[in-house]
């Protein structure tokens, strides 16, 4: 991770807990973390800050994370942002879904906090230049 | 000359009818010998013998004559009486006189006529009965295929109506003049059901099944078609039997049970997805100070709790559906409940500024329930309150007693959403979650069942809702007064 430039991840939940533990992982892995509960209050905060990445779940009131993707998408401003999904139903999003949207990773709720920041960590690797 | 006449009698009885020809032959032989001799004295001398055997003979022979004519006239007259009086028993009795083949002949011949006559009417009384019984069976049939719920259609060779049942006759919308008028099509408007009855007809399917949504008063209804061809003797088509039963609240009750274990999983793994990652943290040496760590495991702490909750609140359910549930009834207050509850529901409605108002007062409200559960009754009301409720919203509770109906009245009012008022009376179903609220709040749709289980089958009372959409909900209950209790006023805190 370069010191230089701390790396900006949103993590969007209305589930305060995961939010909060989300966030205590990435912070103590050297990013910098911003939170809000639903994808209403996502899609202001991505416009504003330009997160690097972000983590939504899929089930929220208001704005579901799927209406957020499609919105992110619709932006140019947000549109490349890449965006991992945290899902309690696998099986609700499709694959087709997921390539149309360019979800880069879908984590399946019970997850793993350490396997989510190798996956955030690997996602950035790949599309933000060191 | 007597010994004569009895020889030919007993001659004529012997031989029949057909004798009497050489009777009278002798007879008028003997006549004729009579007259000769007369008319031979006459002119000749002959001896007085030979003229008194002349009229001896004619004279005998000519009332032997007279006697048989008379007789056998008699005989037809008799015989003719009784044919024309069809008195057959009578005539039977005459086979015994001179007539007595003819008779008998006459009598065989009525009698096999009487026997074809009366086996006829036995055949005919058999048929009688029979179409009656075929009548009555038909219409029994009749009856049985009208009165089946499910739709029944028959038609006939060129695909006419032969039968629609009432069911179907609603369905379809057509009246009983349809049936036996025209081509099903002609009344079927349902396109694809009308080309399944015409293919399974010409190509002679016995079974065929399908899912057919038919468009009712502005209502999907969702059938299934079982399609049987009947055949002849010759096995070709003479028509066609459809049946279409309707599955239309079974597709509800396997997608609300499909939609429950999608919230249920959702709803059990998201809590444990939190002790996951909390757990998880803590091994990985995450939580840095004393108070991270504390923080960490209280969230596991109240997240296995509510786990917990929604687990007990299905088995709650489900005990108390099958009947296993053990009530434990004592004599409660239920303000002192509700004062209970308000203080378990405080740091959540104190998080989303919500005012929780509690009705001070208790007079003489007690009731004869099970404590755990009734708890669960208002814990719920005040949870579902708050958590529809928007921020700086109040809730407010109140218990009235009505000594003339001997009831508790429990009532939650809130300033939230509010229910739509085509939903509000599922709101106690169990899945049910209202449509516009379900971005407001996550829930399984478990807690108001719950709610109306205890209420209703355990304790004998009854569930209300009222509510203005935007302007908030009052949910409640009414619980038998308990007897035997003292009234007392506790005054307020």
């Amino acid at each position: 991770m370069s010191e230089e430039k701390q790396l900006k991840v949103l993590v969007v939940d209305d589930e305060i807990h995961i939010v909060q533990v989300v966030a205590i992982k990435l912070r103590n892995n050297g990013f910098e973390v911003i939170t809000c509960e639903n994808g209403e209050q996502a899609l202001k905060l991505a416009t504003n800050e330009k997160p690097d990445l972000v983590v939504t779940d899929f089930q929220m009131p208001v704005m579901t994370g799927l209406e957020l993707v499609q919105n992110l998408r619709s932006n140019p401003d947000t549109a490349q942002i890449p965006v991992v999904m945290l899902t309690a139903r696998g099986f609700a999003l499709k694959e087709e879904q997921k390539e149309e949207l360019r979800i880069s990773a879908c984590v399946s709720k019970p997850f793993s906090p350490r396997e989510l920041l190798q996956s955030i960590e690997e996602i950035l690797k790949a599309t933000v230049p060191a | 000359m007597k010994t004569v006449l009895i020889r030919v009698r007993k001659n004529v009885r012997a031989v029949g009818v057909r004798s009497y020809r050489y009777i009278f032959i002798i007879l008028f032989s003997l006549i004729a010998v009579g007259m000769i001799l007369l008319i031979v004295s006459a002119f000749a001398d002959v001896s007085r013998g030979v003229l008194l055997a002349g009229i001896i003979s004619a004279t005998t022979a000519s009332a032997c004559l007279a006697f048989f004519h008379f007789r056998l006239t008699t005989y037809i007259n008799q015989l003719t009486y009784l044919l024309k009086n069809a008195k057959l028993e009578h005539i039977k009795m005459k086979r015994a006189s001179d007539l007595g083949p003819l008779a008998e002949a006459i009598v065989e011949f009525i009698t096999g006529y009487v026997e074809k006559s009366e086996r006829i009417e036995t055949e005919q009384t058999e048929i009688s009965l029979q179409l009656q019984l075929l009548k009555k069976q038909k219409k029994n049939i009749e009856e049985i295929i009208y009165s089946i719920r499910d739709c029944v259609i028959v038609t006939d060779p060129f695909d006419r109506l032969l039968i629609a049942n009432d069911a179907a006759r609603e369905l379809f919308g057509f009246g009983a003049d349809a049936v036996g008028s025209g081509q099903i099509g002609e009344f079927i408007g349902h396109s694809d059901f009308v080309k399944t009855i015409l293919h399974s007809r010409r190509t002679g399917l016995r079974h065929v099944k399908h899912e057919f949504n038919f468009e009712t008063n502005e209502r999907t209804k969702i059938f299934d078609c079982i399609i049987s061809c009947v055949k002849d003797e010759q096995d070709v088509t003479s028509g066609v039997v459809a049946v279409l039963h309707d599955i239309t609240r079974e597709k509800q009750i396997s997608q609300m049970k499909s939609d429950f274990v999608s919230h249920v999983s959702h709803e059990l793994k998201t809590p444990l997805a939190s002790i996951n990652a909390y757990a998880e943290m803590l091994v990985d040496g995450e939580a840095q100070d004393t108070e991270t760590v504390n923080r960490f495991c209280s969230v596991i702490q109240t997240q296995a709790q509510r786990l917990n909750r929604l687990i007990e609140d299905i088995l709650n359910i489900s005990r108390i559906e099958s009947g296993l549930t053990k009530v434990k009834k004592e004599h409660l207050s239920v303000a002192i409940l509700i004062q209970d509850a308000a203080l378990m529901i405080d740091s959540y409605a104190r998080e989303k500024n919500i005012t929780v108002k509690i009705q001070a007062p208790i007079i003489c409200d007690q009731v004869y329930a099970d404590r755990d559960m009734v708890s669960q009754v208002i814990a719920n009301l005040l949870s579902n309150a708050v958590k529809y409720t928007p921020a700086g919203g109040t809730v407010e509770t109140a218990v009235q007693v009505n000594e003339a109906e001997q009831i508790v009245r429990v009532t939650v009012t809130d300033t939230g959403v509010g229910i739509p008022a085509g939903e509000i009376e599922h709101v106690f179903d169990k899945f049910y979650r209202v449509e516009a609220n379900k971005e407001c709040a996550k829930g399984t749709g478990l807690g108001l069942n719950l709610v109306k289980q205890i209420v209703e089958k355990v304790h004998g009372g009854k569930v209300f809702v009222t509510s203005t959409p935007g302007r908030g909900s009052t949910f409640g209950f009414d619980m038998p007064l308990a007897t035997g209790v003292t009234c007392k006023t506790v005054l307020e805190k």
